[in-house]
């Protein structure tokens, strides 16, 4: 699968019929006997790889339900000064994404480039808003308080000597969630840019949109077992 | 296997006298204690060659017959399937030009048969080991509970009366390894806590060790073996056993090491008197240090892993973040407390916090110890370098001593 | 035969180039420029298997050092003049006042041996070398299903190894490999190489998932036609258990190292007790990966003796289907039983838990060894290196597991645990299992990987030297744990003495035994004959491309018509049958 130079000056224009990475020219690996075969192996990669990052967050709920058994009343002093609200309401940006991002997967299915990219500026558009809201309304506030990880923690009207623990745990999993968050975002991005610049995705070669439209099902779905752990559970 | 023990090591005796000049002088001149011989029974066949000794409770028994239970079973099969690997492969080594024998690839009796039998043969081993797990750590109900602190790089043994060991002898790579002392023929309990990082408190002769944490308790019970004729050794009746620590901590992990000295219950009574405070601030001060000080400072004048103490105190020192201070009562308080909070150039931040491993009446008897070895505080730096490890007064009038308190 | 033309040419048209994967193509650096930026699996299986051996060298040049200063124990002593003399520290500075700098260099040296070991040698070594090189090849495929995740892995791997280098270089670390906290979070609070060393496990880790990964789906996807689950060859059935552990149990690790990370940069407090933090939570973390991947170092490693002991015996794999579900069961148990690292450590209810599922695992093993052991009977077997080394791994594997019912049985444990007896078991295991292996493999595929064939005396004589210096040096360490000689001492009571010196001499006939090997690889990539499409006579598809296969590996479409043991009824390719007879034909006899 050699690399095609698409900065040659005899090639078509990007994103016209002719161009090689226009969808309807594209092979498969030579290794492989199809692009049905190469589109199911990426698929299945993809699905080993969410595997390993739900292995990871696991980690992280491990620590959590350890300490939380431990030390339930730090746990309270944090979920009450965690506000619900702010919670709630990037659960339901994160879902709103999780639906745009699988329209776009049905609109590259289905040829449709506009759609697709439409579906995938809201989806990264919610992408930021998520980001937005965890930063401005949830970590700035937090950190002006001083209810910071670790060495950094200051905040004088903490009961409990476990919690600095405590929000060291929620900073590490948010944090990480969040950092999925952009990871998922760059890689739809780069979807974004190929299928306007090239028209690069449609019904024969969608392996890209779908395999980042996975990732980013899997950025909802941690999202969807932190909030209630972290937000709700007093 | 049967190489013979250590030769007899000398043992410093912790100076333990109340009176103070003349009990000096008798500390300095007093023999050394009873030479270090850790216990080996020259037993013979394979058991002597995997342990150093028969157990002498059940518990022990119990752990060793299982080991070699564990050993037989493997050696069988061990030796059954080389027999037939090397057999085979002398019997069926290639000719050329000649074709191998037909033969079968898949036996489906053969197969069930040798997994099951293994599979039950581990059953048994998983119940015995089970059971002998329980036996050593469970302690019995009227037993005798030591209190017993781990740090880098020593143990502390608190006795039930409040007594901590602090005999110093020989052993290995270091001088100054301590002895604990136990009744003989007495159930033990051990409650274990670490100050600093994880230790293991192993003793191979028991054949029985738990991990040591911070901020958490553990232990094991044991029963000290009855003296017979074969402990009476010229210096009395005795029996020496190793502690080695057997997590990985540090530097000087593997000094990490103490002595358990199996005694009679009348020896043993006078060992713990023995260890007691002598009502001398400038002694006990220097029995602290011997007991939780030495394995990283020195009072002699080497650097080793913390700054020497002679001509320490009262002297202008550099810290790391630039800063410098006078060393007065107050910066030797915060360094024993909170060593971290002020570093020495050339020395790592290693040492442990002693909060809740030393009293305020030590630190105050180590303050007017290193008072007595420092010129800058008025004490006699010169006699007690030139004395390596003796006590510090030991050649110094009493008025010396007390002018060395007024001074400080 | 084996192989049909298809009759058809692939989707990238037909093969203009069928020179060897090794020719080069221009000058020097577009040469250089062509392996650094390679998709080609088998040139990243050769660029790894360097790798790895330089690491393994790295890691054998402290494990010798380790046993040189065990040869003698330090003493201090003290003079009339009250001066300290030490004696036997091998490494100190000249004039040392304490033992202290020597301590602390002895314990550099055995981390530094057994990180290196672990993260950069021995899990990487079989999957990414061997693994990378043949999975395709005895699969029938043309490439690894995503070729340059490959090549990501390999700069990910070496990118790891940089880091865990620098951390040598800038002096070294002593946390030990198991990075136990709360010495790792505290240790060495100034410097930066502890970072360094956790961040190259950590970024270690990233390549072993790819690697897992890739292999899992190339093995679901690549094979040949007419190649059922069934009729892989044992080594591919290994390297699939294998990646799928690597894949389920390596992010584990990636989040135990992120964290420990952070607790050292701004002290989080998980794993520090002093903030609540519970340092035994990171051994459970720790172990939940690290004893899965014990089974990453051995699996691929059987894998090879399985294939060894059927061609150069010329038997079908006894047992195939329990060798092969053998190997999925050690995997699937391996995630149940990491608490037996921690007796000391735990209570006595999650103890004696993890104690009865330990002996699970023994029961796949020991169905492995009895089917090896039964597929020498009546075979026809050749006494080369290969073999031999097979033997060896048969011989040296079997004690690390027979030696592993004392450590999993928890009354002979709480005496055991920790000591030497722990070392020399999983020595038995890890270096008498995987290394032995690796090195039988190198030996068997060497001619195929580089179209050179070895010289077989001086491959013997290496054999038989590692052979008996790997006992020399570790069978007397049982005995060292038994008698209560603690791991990591950089020093020991002089009971101990006889014990270590034997040890160490062994370490000095193993050493030679690798050079021996070293000095035989080298003269057979200089001066060796070529080698033939297939020396030994095997039946998986690897032996039937060329010695070094081509570009694309395979001439045509591979279709498989037989399975990879069927000695008794294929004349193997490129072989004449009367250097490989077939039996008389047997009713009854097939299955």
């Amino acid at each position: 699968m050699a690399t095609i130079d698409t900065q040659r000056a005899d090639l078509p224009a990007p994103g016209s019929e002719g161009h090689p990475l226009f969808w309807k020219n594209r092979g498969h690996g030579h290794h492989f006997r199809s692009s049905a075969e190469e589109f199911d192996a990426c698929k299945l990669g993809m699905w080993l790889f969410l595997a390993t990052e739900i292995l990871l967050f696991a980690g992280i709920f491990c620590a959590y339900t350890v300490f939380r058994t431990l030390y339930p009343e730090a746990w309270a002093e944090i979920s009450h000064s965690l506000d619900w609200r702010f919670g709630l309401l990037n659960t339901v940006v994160l879902l709103l994404s999780s639906w745009t991002v699988a329209s776009a997967v049905r609109a590259a299915q289905r040829g449709r480039n506009g759609a697709l990219i439409l579906n995938l500026v809201v989806t990264l558009i919610c992408a930021a808003l998520f980001i937005f809201i965890k930063l401005k309304f949830e970590y700035m506030v937090k950190l002006d308080l001083g209810k910071a990880p670790g060495t950094w923690f200051s905040y004088p009207y903490a009961e409990n000597p476990q919690v600095p623990l405590c929000w060291s745990i929620y900073y590490m999993g948010t944090g990480l969630h969040a950092l999925h968050v952009i990871i998922g975002a760059c890689l739809l991005s780069w979807v974004l840019f190929r299928a306007i610049r090239y028209k690069a995705y449609g019904p024969t070669h969608y392996t890209m949109v779908e395999t980042s439209a996975l990732y980013w099902h899997l950025v909802d779905l941690i999202w969807i077992f932190l909030f209630p752990l972290l937000y709700l559970i007093h | 296997m049967t190489t013979p023990p250590t030769p007899p090591a000398g043992a410093d005796q912790i100076v333990s006298d109340a009176a103070a000049p003349a009990a000096n002088a008798a500390a300095q001149a007093a023999p050394a204690g009873p030479p270090i011989r850790p216990y080996l029974e020259d037993q013979g066949g394979i058991h002597g060659l995997f342990f150093r000794n028969e157990g002498h409770t059940d518990a022990i028994i119990a752990t060793d017959a299982m080991y070699m239970l564990i050993f037989w079973f493997s050696a069988f099969f061990f030796v059954l399937l080389m027999f037939l690997m090397v057999y085979w492969t002398i019997k069926y080594r290639r000719r050329p030009g000649v074709a191998p024998p037909r033969s079968t690839a898949h036996n489906t009796l053969l197969e069930v048969f040798w997994t099951v039998v293994p599979s039950s043969a581990m059953l048994v081993m998983f119940f015995l080991g089970f059971w002998g797990y329980m036996d050593k750590l469970v302690p019995a109900g009227n037993a005798m509970e030591l209190n017993v602190k781990a740090w880098k790089w020593d143990w502390g043994v608190t006795y039930p009366d409040g007594t901590q060991s602090g005999q110093l002898v020989t052993l290995g790579g270091r001088s100054d390894i301590k002895l604990h002392a136990l009744p003989e023929d007495t159930e033990i309990k051990l409650r274990m806590s670490s100050n600093d990082v994880i230790h293991s408190f192993w003793i191979p002769d028991y054949r029985v060790k738990m991990d040591v944490f911070p901020n958490r308790y553990t232990g094991y019970g044991f029963r000290t073996p009855a003296l017979g004729p074969e402990d009476d050794h010229a210096e009395g009746r005795y029996r020496d056993h190793w502690v080695f620590c057997a997590e990985y901590c540090g530097d000087l992990h593997s000094e990490m090491a103490a002595i358990i000295r199996v005694m009679p219950q009348e020896d043993y009574l006078q060992w713990v008197k023995d260890q007691g405070s002598t009502g001398d601030p400038i002694i006990d001060g220097k029995n602290v240090f011997k007991r939780k000080c030495a394995t990283c400072h020195s009072d002699d004048g080497s650097n080793n892993i913390g700054p020497t103490w002679l001509n320490n105190f009262g002297t202008e020192r550099q810290f790391i973040d630039g800063t410098s201070a006078i060393g007065d009562e107050n910066y030797v308080r915060e360094s024993i407390l909170n060593p971290g909070a002020r570093i020495r150039a050339g020395f790592d931040n290693q040492m442990t916090s002693f909060q809740g491993l030393i009293t305020d009446e030590e630190i105050e008897n180590v303050i007017a110890y290193m008072k007595s070895i420092s010129e800058a505080a008025g004490g006699g730096a010169d006699d007690a370098a030139g004395d390596g490890d003796d006590a510090p007064a030991d050649d110094a009038p009493p008025a010396d001593i007390d002018a060395a308190g007024e001074h400080g | 035969m084996t192989t049909v033309d298809t009759n058809h040419d692939h989707a990238h048209g037909g093969h203009h180039d069928e020179g060897s994967y090794l020719t080069p193509r221009g000058g020097f650096w577009s040469t250089i420029w062509a392996w650094a930026s390679t998709v080609d699996h088998k040139k990243i299986g050769v660029m790894y298997l360097f790798a790895v051996l330089f690491m393994f060298f790295l890691g054998g040049m402290a494990a010798i050092a380790v046993r040189l200063e065990l040869y003698e124990p330090v003493r201090q002593a003290m003079d009339a003049t009250g001066a300290t003399t030490i004696t036997g520290q091998l490494f100190a500075p000249a004039g040392a006042e304490s033992i202290d700098t020597g301590n602390q260099i002895y314990n550099r040296l055995f981390t530094l041996h057994g990180a290196i070991m672990v993260f950069m040698f021995i899990v990487p070594s079989i999957p990414a070398s061997l693994g990378n090189f043949f999975l395709p090849l005895m699969l029938g495929a043309k490439d690894v299903a995503f070729p340059r995740v490959n090549l990501l892995s390999w700069y990910i791997y070496v990118t790891g190894s940089i880091f865990g280098v620098a951390s040598i270089i800038l002096g070294g670390v002593d946390t030990g490999w198991t990075f136990y906290t709360p010495y790792s979070t505290t240790t060495d609070a100034d410097h930066w190489r502890v970072f360094f060393m956790v961040l190259a496990a950590f970024v270690l880790g990233f390549s072993s998932i790819l690697t897992g990964l890739n292999f899992v789906v190339t093995t679901h996807k690549l094979r040949a036609p007419g190649m059922g689950w069934f009729d892989m060859p044992l080594f591919i059935w290994a390297i699939y258990a294998t990646s799928i552990i690597q894949v389920l149990a390596t992010p584990v690790i990636g989040i135990t190292l992120l964290l420990l990370l952070f607790e050292r940069l701004f002290h989080i407090g998980i794993f520090d007790p002093s903030l609540g933090g519970d340092p035994v939570l990171f051994q459970h973390f720790f172990w939940f990966y690290s004893h899965p991947v014990v089974y990453v170092m051995i699996l691929p490693g059987m894998g090879i003796i399985s294939e060894l002991l059927a061609v150069h015996a010329r038997k079908h794999i006894f047992g195939y289907r329990a060798i092969a579900f053998s190997s999925l069961g050690i995997a699937a148990v391996s995630f149940l039983v990491w608490g037996h690292h921690m007796f000391t450590a735990m209570g006595e209810l999650s103890s004696t838990l993890f104690s009865a599922l330990t002996f699970l695992v023994a029961i796949p093993t020991a169905i492995k060894v009895f089917n090896w052991i039964a597929t020498l009977y009546k075979g026809s077997i050749a006494l080369n290196t290969p073999m031999l080394y097979a033997l060896s791994f048969l011989f040296l594997f079997s004690i690390g597991g027979l030696t592993g019912f004392p450590l999993a049985t928890l009354s002979t444990d709480l005496h055991l645990h920790d000591s030497y007896f722990v070392v020399a078991h999983f020595h038995y295991v890890m270096m008498g299992g995987t290394v032995i292996a690796m090195v039988g493999g190198l030996h068997h595929w060497w001619p195929k990987m580089f179209g050179k064939m070895y010289n077989e005396t001086w491959g013997i004589i290496g054999c038989l030297l590692v052979f008996v210096g790997f006992n020399v040096t570790f069978f007397t360490q049982f005995f060292l744990g038994t008698q209560g000689m603690p791991r990591r001492y950089a020093s020991y009571v002089d009971e101990f003495h006889t014990l270590h010196m034997i040890s160490t001499y062994g370490s000095w006939i193993i050493l030679l035994g690798f050079l021996v090997h070293l000095f035989n690889f080298i003269h057979s990539l200089v001066a060796g004959p070529k080698a033939p499409p297939n020396p030994w006579g095997g039946l998986t598809m690897e032996w039937e491309t060329e010695s070094p296969p081509i570009e694309h590996n395979f001439h045509h479409e591979m279709l498989v018509k037989h399975g990879p043991y069927d000695f008794e009824s294929v004349v193997p390719p490129h072989c004449d049958e009367a250097e490989f007879p077939l039996p008389p034909p047997q009713e009854g006899a097939g299955h």
